[in-house]
């Protein structure tokens, strides 16, 4: 055990009253359809209810999203009016990619630590299912000049012009592969989101990367994919997941309410996810759709507040959030983010990694997942990399996302941040525990960190 | 000696502020004319206003102006038309003739002004105030959504009289001006703008600014008015003899379908427009058009309208309570139950701005409700009403669970859950324990006591009734139910509350059926006699609505209500009410057939299609009823004197021995908006004194003689036939 000498309580610690997410739902299912806004709105009006809450008594609204949608480019805002914050009341959106909503609780954090706000709604928001295509320049200007056109001849000039170059479009769809750029082809918003626009690498192709350079076997990514399932479909079955999920009734008929996360499989089998063939290097790779986190969509809020407000208001916290970092990497191995940030906040709480009795750390891919956990507890690494004399730790597997992660869970980027920090406060509630580490790597080549104590 | 002097000095006073209430404002050659009655909160035409008007006139006419701009200086209120007080009063055509001259001259004077006249329309613009600007040469409205023009006349049994079927028409063409005019509506000034109604549509900051820009351009271009010119071929050929005929044809039987010809105006109306449309001779037009508004002026539909108009404008001042407490905000409201009422209440609470938090016991339930709302909201953005921004807002106060989440936030609480004593009351104490103390309760129950079911709050003062009728969004009316230790505070609140969700509350005392049903539930009941004795369920529906002008005939209506849920209240009133409650024999027997509940299950007195639409009579109800084919050997009046006098004795006992409410006001209130009792009649107690009580008693009588006890006029009834008094003193 080590030393513990985490800061005594204080009226300006940062406390999370409580948080609620909608359920994670692989793109393209079941809630497709909702627009993030909308979600974002669902999760913060149900934990507005449960905590019989006061809309009057915030200061800010906090969101994180990724996809920036274009009718809604200040999220955060229509998130905070649709759940009823008053008009008067501050709201922004905050985008650090995959920990975009982990960004928007340290913001928060920050905020309450320099006294300016007590109240401070943090979350974040995705509709992975509604990132456009984005259309070439060249067909953009096509679609411009029709809509510019005035005369009969000019429109039928433009429309020739849109015909051609939507021809030019269509053919580089055909002849070139589904994610190369070509000048008329529409842009898939989404690929480019997930491809570093440093180093030209996509996700998936870092953690392949990481994946060779740590001697990962396909084997022990598909099995660590297979404990994700077991532990999240469990969680779902003992009702572990429920506490955090508010159910989202469908619009616009209303017909179906989605309850549970849609992503987790009952049945997954290492025989089913060996048939998978590997999609980022077909001929030597080893991550595959199934050892890697589905695009999702979903949402996830927090209340955060000052000790002293909590206080104040009768409130009884989960957790107080003790510290956090961000720290940078090479792009190109964005994956062990983790291990360049989480030493750090744990540093500023005072702790040590053997300290926690949970971590949380997102499971983009299970070869991140694993290239993290050898980094931990490589000396090596810590003085090469980290300029630390000795290694942070090793991650016991127990203690590791138990509840399941985001190979099951999905990924929904702008939201995961602040539902790995949920899922983390619940069950150190639910355990009695005290300590605990959220953590995730970063499109773009970095890592995030939030230490967090139980205080229910 | 006092009394004189006050008066003289009141009589000084007022003649001093109607100087004040149209003055004449300068503007470098322009006359500004302000409109701002002194001591009113609208400006009218009374009168006294008229008369001012004229002087006005006069004197800009004579003050070498270039121009005149008229202007209102009441927020959201530019005109809002003649002062219904003055019509009410007024009961011979000569009376009416006089004050309506007058207009004309004024109006007419306004035309053949050598100077040029602009009306600048901020707020409602109304009937007579429409009906001036009309006589304008030029019209300039603001976007303000208070911003309206119309002629509401025939909504009060009237037509037009101040020239506006004959000048709406030549300034926007007969059909635009029929399509106002007959239905009493009114347009906003976009829609003004298009229809060439308004010559300019403006910021209302900017109004008068560009009002007087205006006036200065047309007045040095020397002056002109529009006149209607039809857009495009087939608007031109519309304007043909024939076309003309065919059109106005269509509207006037579409009309006569639609009011089974209980309502004269609009009819008159389209008459007028029709023989008024083209005529060169104005003066001759304006007379045609006195002529028919003094016809139907006159008439008791009219009187009676006016009345209907009166006591809805009642409401709004009311607080629904004798004491001066007042009524606490509400800004997040509960549902309890999110079947079709609960749904219901949500939309109408959601529409008007107030959170609602639904639960049911599973998420199913809970999205029904949601889906009630979000359709209601969805046709709105159908028809343009809002559009989808709007409904995103709205869609957004709803929100529903299973568990008590949320209600330490909420000032009320709308019980509408299954009708069962026990079940609500344990339902009631359990919600109480997760409300702020202070939280009102209220149950929308439709047949239980309030007092008894107050028992289960902790706190019966803060529990109280709130009855709406079905469907929610569409029936005004909503009965707060005052139990018998509901606090003034929750009364006043659930009232304002009511009103504000747009609703038109009545403050009921407690007791079986409290005030709507119980009068309504004979009616229906016996409906199942009439067919008993013979009668086929088209016959008396048809004699219900075409005849007596009920918005549906009985049977629709039980289909509506659902039949389960009729034979189950009947049994309810006859426990509560005695043996003038008799459920007849088939009623009894239409209870043993579990698939003929009414439109719920497609099949009730009538069939319905899977969208709800009636297929017609089930003629295989009357031998599954025991009885023969229909004979139908009963009167048109015996028919509907059957129904309608036992609504009355009901009534008479309700208002004056039980004083389930204190005026025949709030009955007559209470029917036309809960059950559509016909507003032409006045209400129930209007028509009851417009056939003398007397008479009623009489039948009363003999239908007790001839069909049994249930007829048998009460006591207060009788004791009013005996003195020959009317409800209405």
């Amino acid at each position: 055990m080590s030393t513990k000498s985490v800061s005594p309580k204080s009226p300006r610690d940062v406390v999370i009253v409580d948080g609620l997410r909608t359920p994670f739902a692989k793109a393209d299912t079941k809630l497709k359809t909702v627009h993030p806004a909308e979600l974002g709105r669902v999760a913060l009006r149900e934990l507005f209810a449960r905590t019989n809450f006061d809309v009057n008594l915030v200061d800010e609204v906090i969101i994180g999203n990724t996809g920036s949608p274009s009718d809604a480019v200040n999220i955060g805002r229509v998130v905070a009016l649709g759940a009823g914050v008053p008009q008067r009341t501050s709201a922004h959106t905050v985008h650090r990619n995959c920990a975009s909503a982990l960004e928007s609780i340290s913001t928060g954090f920050d905020k309450i630590k320099a006294g300016m706000a007590d109240v401070v709604v943090a979350g974040g928001t995705e509709s992975m299912s509604q990132m456009p295509l984005i259309y070439s320049a060249e067909v953009t200007k096509a679609i411009a000049a029709l809509g510019g056109a005035r005369s009969p001849g000019q429109q039928l000039g433009a429309l020739a012009g849109l015909v051609g170059a939507d021809m030019k479009a269509i053919m580089g769809l055909l002849t070139t592969s589904p994610m190369a750029r070509a000048p008329y082809k529409p842009r898939i918003s989404i690929v480019e989101g997930l491809t570093d626009p440093f180093v030209g690498k996509n996700m998936g192709e870092t953690a392949e990367l990481l994946a060779k350079e740590w001697t990962l076997s396909r084997k022990e990514q598909d099995e660590f994919a297979l404990q994700s399932h077991q532990r999240a479909v469990a969680a779902m079955k003992n009702g572990v997941m429920a506490e955090e999920i508010t159910p989202v009734y469908l619009p616009p008929n209303f017909k179906e309410v989605v309850e549970a996360d849609i992503g987790p499989r009952d049945g997954q089998s290492m025989e089913a996810l060996a048939k998978l063939k590997p999609i980022f290097d077909r001929k030597n790779g080893t991550v595959t759709a199934g050892n890697a986190c589905p695009i999702t969509d979903g949402a996830a809020m927090v209340i955060l507040m000052s000790r002293e407000k909590a206080e104040k208001l009768g409130y009884k916290p989960l957790a107080r959030v003790l510290s956090y970092a961000f720290a940078g990497l090479e792009p190109e191995r964005m994956g062990l983010g983790p291990v360049y940030s989480s030493p750090i906040a744990l540093r500023r709480a005072g702790l040590e990694l053997s300290d926690m009795d949970y971590i949380e750390l997102n499971e983009a891919f299970a070869a991140q997942v694993l290239a993290c956990m050898r980094a931990f507890e490589s000396d090596k690494f810590a003085r090469e990399k980290l300029d630390l004399p000795k290694a942070v730790g090793s991650v016991d597997m127990a203690k590791l996302n138990v509840n399941g992660g985001a190979i099951a869970l999905g990924h929904p980027v702008g939201a995961t941040g602040t539902r790995i920090v949920l899922t983390l406060m619940k069950q150190l509630k639910r355990t009695g525990k005290e300590f605990g580490l959220a953590t995730l790597c970063i499109g773009g080549g970095q890592g995030g960190a939030m230490v967090i104590q139980n205080e229910s | 000696m006092d009394q004189i002097n006050f008066d003289q000095t009141h009589e000084k006073e007022r003649k001093m502020s109607i100087q004040e209430s149209i003055r004449i404002v300068p503007k470098d050659g322009i006359a500004l004319i302000e409109f701002d009655l002194v001591g009113e909160k609208v400006n009218k035409f009374s009168t006294p206003v008229m008369v001012r008007f004229k002087e006005v006139l006069e004197e800009v006419a004579r003050g070498g102006f270039q121009a005149a701009v008229i202007v209102s200086r009441k927020p959201s209120i530019f005109i809002a038309g003649a002062d219904i007080d003055e019509i009410r009063v007024m009961k011979k055509a000569e009376d009416f003739k006089g004050a309506i001259s007058k207009a004309h001259e004024i109006f007419g004077f306004i035309e053949s002004m050598k100077i040029p006249v602009i009306a600048a329309v901020n707020g409602a613009c109304m009937g007579g105030g429409c009906e001036m600007i009309l006589a304008c040469d030029y019209r300039l409205a603001s976007d303000d959504p208070s911003t309206k023009i119309g002629l509401p006349e025939v909504k009060l049994g009237i037509i037009p009289g101040f020239g506006g079927c004959v000048r709406l028409p030549r300034v926007i063409g007969y059909q635009a001006a029929l399509d106002i005019i007959v239905k009493g509506g009114a347009v906003d000034s976009r829609k003004a703008e298009r229809l060439g109604l308004v010559d300019g549509v403006y910021h209302p900051s900017l109004l008068e600014a560009r009002a007087l820009d205006f006036a200065r351009e047309v007045a040095s271009k020397g002056k002109r008015r529009k006149a209607y010119k039809p857009k495009g071929a087939m608007m031109a050929a519309m304007e043909l003899f024939p076309a003309r005929k065919f059109v106005i044809g269509k509207w006037k039987s579409g009309t006569l379908e639609q009011t089974s010809g209980h309502y004269p105006a609009p009819l008159k109306a389209i008459d007028v427009v029709d023989q008024t449309y083209g005529m060169s001779d104005q003066a001759r037009a304006l007379q045609i058009e006195l002529e028919a508004f003094c016809e139907v002026a006159v008439t008791d539909v009219s009187k009676n309208l006016i009345n209907v108009f009166f006591l809805m404008e009642s409401v709004k001042k009311k607080t629904g309570v004798t004491s001066d407490v007042k009524a606490k905000p509400v800004k997040a409201i509960g549902v309890l139950g999110a079947g079709t009422m609960g749904g219901g209440i949500a939309y109408v609470a959601a529409d008007r701005g107030i959170d609602v938090r639904l639960k049911d016991i599973n998420y199913g339930a809970v999205a029904l409700g949601l889906r009630h709302a979000r359709e209601i909201w969805d046709k709105l953005v159908k028809r343009k009403k809002i559009d989808r921004y709007d409904l995103n807002r709205k869609m957004a106060k709803v929100t529903g669970g299973l568990d008590f989440a949320g209600f330490g936030q909420l000032d009320v609480v709308v019980e509408a859950i299954v009708e069962d004593m026990n079940i609500k009351k344990k339902v009631i104490g359990e919600t109480a324990g997760h409300c702020k103390p202070d939280c009102i309760i209220a149950t929308n129950t439709s047949s239980l006591s309030v007092t008894e079911m107050a028992k289960g709050h902790p706190r019966p003062e803060n529990f109280v009734g709130m009855h709406f009728f079905n469907p929610v969004h569409k029936m005004p009316l909503v009965e707060v139910i005052r139990g018998e230790k509901s606090s003034d505070e929750a009364v006043a609140t659930i009232f304002e509350l009511s009103k504000k969700m747009g609703k038109l509350p009545v403050v009921v005392k407690d007791g079986p059926g409290f005030l709507v049903n119980r009068i309504l539930v004979p009616y229906l009941i016996e409906a199942a006699w009439l067919l008993q004795d013979g009668m086929s369920i088209e016959t008396v529906d048809r004699r219900y609505k075409n005849e007596f002008g009920m918005p549906m005939g009985p049977f629709t209506l039980m289909d509506e209500i659902g039949i389960d849920v009729c034979i189950k209240v009947s049994k309810i009133f006859h426990d509560s009410l005695g043996d003038r409650i008799m459920i007849p024999p088939v009623m009894k027997k239409l209870a043993e057939n579990k698939e003929r509940l009414g439109k719920k299950s497609r099949k009730g007195f009538y069939l319905y299609d899977e969208r709800g639409k009636s297929q017609g009579v089930d003629q295989s109800v009357y031998t599954e009823l025991g009885l023969g084919s229909p004979s139908d050997r009963l009167s048109a009046d015996e028919t509907i004197r059957r129904g309608v006098f036992p609504m009355i004795n009901e009534a008479a006992l309700a208002l004056i021995e039980e004083h389930v409410v204190e005026t025949p006001d709030e009955v007559d209130l209470g029917m036309i908006t809960g059950t559509g009792f016909p507003p032409f009649r006045g209400g129930l107690l209007r028509y009851a004194d417009s056939v003398g009580a007397k008479l009623i008693c009489d039948e009363l009588e003999v239908l007790a003689g001839k069909y049994g006890e249930r007829f048998k006029p009460c006591t207060p009834l009788k004791n009013l036939a005996k003195t020959d008094r009317k409800f209405y003193a």
